[in-house]
């Protein structure tokens, strides 16, 4: 078993972890930048480490510095969080050859998932439903070819692609070499890998995922979808469980797809595995080699938890829940609060009450830094029904107090108040259609 | 006991304010003791604010130190998280003592990351003040190393 946690991350998930490293009985060991100092995280853990300046690709992405700090402070373990290294196979790999265990799938799954080509050819490989497109990497000649046979409008999307970047729509043939150029160029810059490939652009479809759990036994096993159509600019925003578009059955085929997926893969730790449902289909999109920062609504429906079973895991132990045993029971759904400034929060009041969970790592007094993500808390609450979640959500968002920075909780009382939200009816493109009701 | 468990309490040890500590469990013994040869080692003083202290409890100023600075002495602080050696080989002699007056490209000392042996140089002239980090400790990014007056 693990003795020594090093967790490479900050923000509310390495709060997240460290809660579950003393649960557990593990020390735990924070890296951090300059710029956290004084971070939640940082107050927390049983030791810490400065690993850098405050911008990320001297701190938080310094594997030199991430790895050392593991090894001197006698670590045997490695937890990547969400974002920064977290899907980085050659950190994965530089973790392993120092004698620690990385807390995620090996660095070669991590690298074939990597590339959505070849993830999406594995998932073809096994009779998983599959968006139609391309075959493979396309070039402007190939790509005009494949949208003639599928017909537009299609999307462009980059191998190595993440968080809407290197990602374009196109809607005629005229315009499809130039907008691929574009994307590739974008694709380049961000992730120095242009390789494009293209699918069928899906109309207002539900972005739907299952959450897998695998450990090094041979045991996948699948905790339900969430839903997380409500998305601004490919960024999620409110995430639910379980989904109104998905039927026992269906969730039973998604699952068992995901399971088989990643059991072929030979994944270990946690995963989600990405679709996108239309008219009672789901699609395969991608897989997301970690825990998710959604992963809490999955907890409150079924119960487990997921951070200590990736654990177990890499401890080569093995799962605590079986198929059979997972239940989705009432549902959950989470707010992502995000900060639209950086600053100090002067006044800082946390929602409480039956069935409301709060992930966050502010405090009174703290100061949010400029240099990184802008989600500072996640509000989670759970009901019997759908019905009751919501409502309390809606008392939960009102009971939430941040003064000091600006956040979007006021936008997330009028989404989770929105007719269109309340009856369910909705695709990816309702924040789109909110927005130019004028309401957020 | 796991060797990982041993660093641990090692380490609490290090930090805490015994002096002696006997541990027992499952029939393993462990005795950590503190070998005070000379009077603990001068907190490090502070003319500039240092970059990275990693600080527990805020640490009061030490009354006497601001005095016996000179105005212009400077920290020179670890560019990256590795362990502080004073000298090429265990067996060598340091590369700098207190009192050094050395010219710039003058190796250091050794931060030794993932195996790599980083030679660490002065970037000018400088007067060795003082030398902050004992011999084979770990540091992190920004730990004070030297504290150095130009020349």
């Amino acid at each position: 078993m693990i003795q020594s946690l090093l967790i490479a991350n900050r923000g509310e998930i390495a709060v997240r972890i460290i809660r579950c490293c003393r649960q557990m009985g593990i020390r735990s060991v924070i890296a951090y930048s300059q710029a956290d100092r004084d971070c939640l995280p940082v107050l927390m853990a049983d030791d810490k480490v400065c690993i850098g300046p405050p911008p990320a690709r001297d701190s938080y992405l310094n594997v030199r510095n991430l790895v050392t700090a593991a090894v001197l402070t006698h670590c045997d373990a490695v937890h990547p969080g969400v974002g920064f290294l977290a899907e980085n196979a050659d950190f994965a790999r530089d973790v392993r050859d120092a004698g620690l265990l990385f807390i995620g799938p090996d660095p070669e799954v991590i690298e074939l998932l990597g590339d959505k080509i070849r993830a999406k050819h594995s998932a073809r490989e096994l009779g998983i439903p599959v968006i139609p497109g391309s075959d493979g990497s396309v070039g402007s000649r190939e790509a005009l070819a494949a949208a003639r046979k599928i017909g537009y409008p299609v999307i462009v999307k980059a191998a190595a692609g993440g968080g809407g970047k290197g990602m374009r729509i196109v809607r005629a043939g005229g315009e499809l070499a130039d907008v691929l150029a574009i994307a590739s160029h974008e694709a380049e810059k961000a992730f120095s890998d242009g390789t494009m490939y293209l699918e069928k652009y899906l109309e207002n479809p539900r972005h739907v995922e299952i959450q897998i759990v695998a450990d090094r036994k041979g045991n996948v096993v699948h905790l339900g979808e969430r839903d997380c159509t409500v998305q601004q600019n490919h960024q999620k925003l409110v995430e639910e469980s379980p989904s109104l578009a998905v039927d026992p059955e269906m969730r039973r085929r998604m699952g068992d797809d995901a399971v088989r997926l990643l059991k072929s893969l030979g994944y270990t730790g946690a995963g989600t595995v990405e679709f996108l449902v239309q008219e009672g289909k789901h699609y395969f999109m991608e897989v997301n080699a970690r825990v998710q920062v959604e992963h809490p609504v999955s907890e409150m429906v079924t119960g487990v938890d997921i951070i200590r079973q990736q654990i177990l895991a890499a401890s080569e132990q093995p799962l605590e829940i079986r198929q059979e045993e997972v239940r989705l029971d009432g549902y959950a759904v989470e707010c992502r609060i995000n900060a639209r400034s950086a600053g100090k929060v002067v006044r800082f009041h946390v929602p409480g009450g039956f069935g409301v969970r709060m992930d966050t790592f502010l405090y009174s007094g703290y100061s949010v830094p400029p240099w990184y993500d802008h989600l500072v808390a996640k509000l989670i609450v759970s009901g019997r029904s759908r019905t009751e979640g919501i409502r309390r959500m809606e008392g939960a968002l009102s009971e939430l107090v941040i003064e000091g920075i600006a956040t979007n909780l006021e936008a997330q009382k009028k989404i989770v108040a929105h007719p269109a939200f309340r009856r369910g009816d909705y695709g990816t493109g309702f924040l789109g259609e909110v927005q130019k009701e004028g309401i957020l | 006991m796991e060797l990982n468990e041993l660093y641990a309490l090692m380490e609490k040890f290090e930090k805490s304010g015994l002096s002696e500590l006997v541990y027992k469990r499952n029939g393993d013994e462990v005795c950590l003791k503190k070998v005070l040869t000379s009077p603990p080692a001068p907190a490090p003083a502070v003319v500039q604010v240092p970059v990275s202290r990693p600080v527990h409890e805020p640490r009061a100023p030490s009354p006497e130190a601001p005095a016996k600075k000179g105005p212009e002495s400077e920290l020179i602080t670890a560019p990256l998280v590795g362990t502080f050696y004073r000298a090429a080989a265990p067996d060598a002699p340091p590369f700098v003592e207190i009192g050094d007056v050395v010219k710039k490209g003058k190796t250091l000392c050794i931060l030794e990351a993932m195996k790599l042996m980083n030679e660490f140089q002065a970037e000018f002239d400088l007067e060795i003040v003082n030398i902050l980090v004992e011999n084979g400790r770990m540091v992190e990014y920004g730990t004070p190393l030297f504290e150095v007056r130009r020349t």
